[in-house]
């Protein structure tokens, strides 16, 4: 018999108690990691998601340049468009790499819409991870499917099986045929579910002929883009936003949703807090009269100290881990959730194992069960033996 | 050897003072059987308390084994009465999450005894509950509880054994044995000093002393 056969056998024969302080600790842990799992999930899908626009500046028409963006990666019709040549002119600034104009349009097939986006070479200079089977569209009509549309379309379409095949598309109220000549190997992002063609193919599709919505800039030297904003927004009716400052825009989007997770995650945290304390408050009234005969049998105030403290730990500890496993579950379906509250969110589920939520939820309850099981434990500790004999 | 030397204990309840006991002198030898009667009130339990070194004297003083208890730090006093006092209550008061075993191999896990087990197991069955280890406390009746509680005080092997009503919860037939046992732990060397309201049953005893009102009034050695 040692401190842990006695404290594990008391929680075990005071089933129902054990339980419920174990669940109350265990839904705080549980909200703890599904807000701070869905959060990172939702920051690092949203970064890598705009990462992979390869771009650190986007230049569009002048207007809203925030909603510009924000159209551009939930899909849809932007507003305004700029003239081809502003493309010329940007790759002229000093500090410009590349630049690469887009534009972005959809077209219908299968019953469904599909993204559609107009590139030129350029586009490869700011995704180099991009690996192509077939070629890069270089003649009017011809497309390159991404990885998860090449697999829906072969499968579903009949018309499409191998590259070099032609589909046929409703696009700007006409049919057009396009060819598929090359497949885009996954990239973990948007561009997995997009159709790429030329510029001048997508103008014609979405009656766009010699303009273009944006123009994608990767610059040499990062700490000269405030330079590189000043000098494409001297280009009449040209506005530049950084993608730091879109994230910035996407993330005061998403905020409402946080704010009502963050209230959970306090509510259920004080209730999980106050929850134990009280267990082991009541725990310790409850066997006022076995403490006075541990004392009676010679248990010093430190052993009476330590047996009840590593009650409260135990009671944390198992409550932490059932919450982490609980939280792991909630947070796939927190994705489905979030994704009916908030309109912009990334390809990828938001609901992966985060190492810092995991982090956090062990430690917690942790913190809570030693602050709410110091106090009871310090009473239980100094209880005077006879009168906790006299107790009835 | 147990010495109470002009013991007073005063006790503040509220405004008022409470004289549990008032210059109370009393010697009692390794080996004794003594009983302990007297009228609720009277300072039975104090008395009682004082020489379990659970509350210690407002005035005088009492030694245990040739210690004076006002000379030891409060960890001392827990360890002297770790080593030297069994307690035996009317209430049993077994822990009820743990089995029988568990229950008697508790003292040895605070004095931190080796063969916490083995010795426990030993235990039970001096008081015939070997069958019994693996019990839980509600599953056992009252004498074998009350057995349980017998085993848990010798555990440490102390020289003085204190009962306060051992058999008061239970049957006439279950009392007698119990009575038998503490005999039996008597005749070994062990003091034993029983607070009982049954006079008749402490007149069977060596030694029968009564408290009243917080002084010592008869104290009958046959």
């Amino acid at each position: 018999m040692n401190i842990f056969t006695i404290v594990f056998d008391g929680l075990r024969r005071r089933k129902i108690r054990s339980a419920l302080a174990i669940t109350g600790i265990a839904i705080a842990a549980a909200s703890l990691y599904s807000l701070v799992a869905l959060k990172e999930g939702y920051e690092s899908g949203m970064r890598s998601e705009i990462e992979s626009m390869g771009a650190q500046i986007i230049a569009v028409a002048k207007g809203c340049p925030y909603e510009a963006v924000a159209v551009i990666m939930i899909g849809g019709q932007v507003p305004a468009t700029l003239p081809m040549d502003v493309t010329g002119k940007i790759a002229k600034i000093p500090n410009v790499a590349s630049a690469s104009p887009n534009v972005y349009g959809a077209y219908q097939y299968l019953g469904l819409s599909h993204p559609i986006i107009g590139i030129e070479h350029a586009e490869l200079a700011l995704k180099p991870w991009w690996k192509i089977k077939g070629q890069f569209p270089a003649n009017e009509g011809e497309i390159v499917l991404g990885s998860v549309e090449a697999a829906v379309f072969a499968e579903k379409s009949g018309e499409f099986k191998n590259i070099g095949d032609a589909i046929t598309v409703v696009a700007g109220g006409k049919k057009v045929n396009l060819t598929v000549v090359g497949i885009l190997d996954a990239t973990g992002s948007k561009d997995d579910y997009s159709t790429f063609t030329t510029l001048v193919t997508a103008q014609k599709l979405l009656n766009l002929e010699g303009q273009v919505v944006t123009v994608n800039v990767r610059v040499n030297d990062i700490a000269k883009i405030p330079d590189t904003i000043a000098a494409i927004e001297k280009i009449a009716d040209v506005q530049a936003v950084t993608v730091a400052q879109v994230m910035g825009t996407i993330q005061n989007l998403v905020k409402a949703a946080q704010t009502m997770l963050l209230t959970v995650m306090v509510i259920a945290l004080i209730i999980g807090g106050i929850g134990t304390m009280n267990t082991m408050m009541m725990s310790i009234f409850e066997r006022t009269r076995e403490i006075g005969l541990m004392k009676a049998i010679g248990a010093s105030q430190t052993q009476i100290f330590t047996l009840f403290f590593t009650e409260g730990l135990a009671i944390s500890l198992i409550g932490g881990l059932l919450g982490l496993l609980a939280g792991l579950g909630a947070t796939l379906g927190g994705d489905a959730i979030l994704r009916s509250i908030v309109s912009v969110m990334p390809t990828t589920s938001v609901g992966k194992i985060s190492t810092m939520a995991v982090g956090l939820t062990l430690l917690f309850p942790l913190v809570i069960g030693a602050f709410s099981a110091l106090y009871p434990a310090i009473r239980a500790a100094r209880l005077n033996p006879i009168e906790a004999l006299r107790n009835e | 050897m147990l010495i109470l030397d002009s013991v007073t204990k005063i006790y503040t309840r509220g405004r008022e003072k409470v004289h549990a006991l008032k210059n109370l002198s009393l010697k009692i030898n390794q080996g004794e059987y003594v009983g302990v009667v007297g009228p609720s009130g009277s300072g039975k339990s104090t008395l009682m308390n004082i020489i379990g070194i659970l509350d210690v004297p407002s005035e005088g003083s009492i030694a245990i084994a040739g210690r004076q208890i006002k000379d030891l730090s409060a960890s001392e006093q827990t360890e002297l009465r770790r080593k030297t006092i069994g307690f035996v209550f009317q209430q049993f008061l077994l822990i009820p999450t743990m089995t029988a075993l568990q229950n008697v191999m508790l003292p040895l896990y605070f004095a931190g005894a080796p063969d916490a087990e083995k010795k426990a197991s030993e235990l039970l069955a001096r008081v015939g509950l070997d069958k019994r280890a693996e019990h839980l406390p509600n599953q056992l009746s009252g004498g074998e509880m009350q057995r349980t509680a017998i085993a848990r005080a010798l555990a440490n092997r102390p020289s003085v054994l204190l009962a306060d009503e051992p058999a008061g919860n239970l049957d006439s037939k279950t009392a007698q044995d119990i009575y038998g046992l503490f005999e039996e732990i008597n005749k070994e060397g062990t003091t034993i000093i029983m607070v009982t309201h049954n006079e008749k049953l402490a007149e069977t005893f060596p030694r029968m002393i009564h408290v009243i009102d917080g002084r010592l009034g008869n104290d009958q050695i046959k």
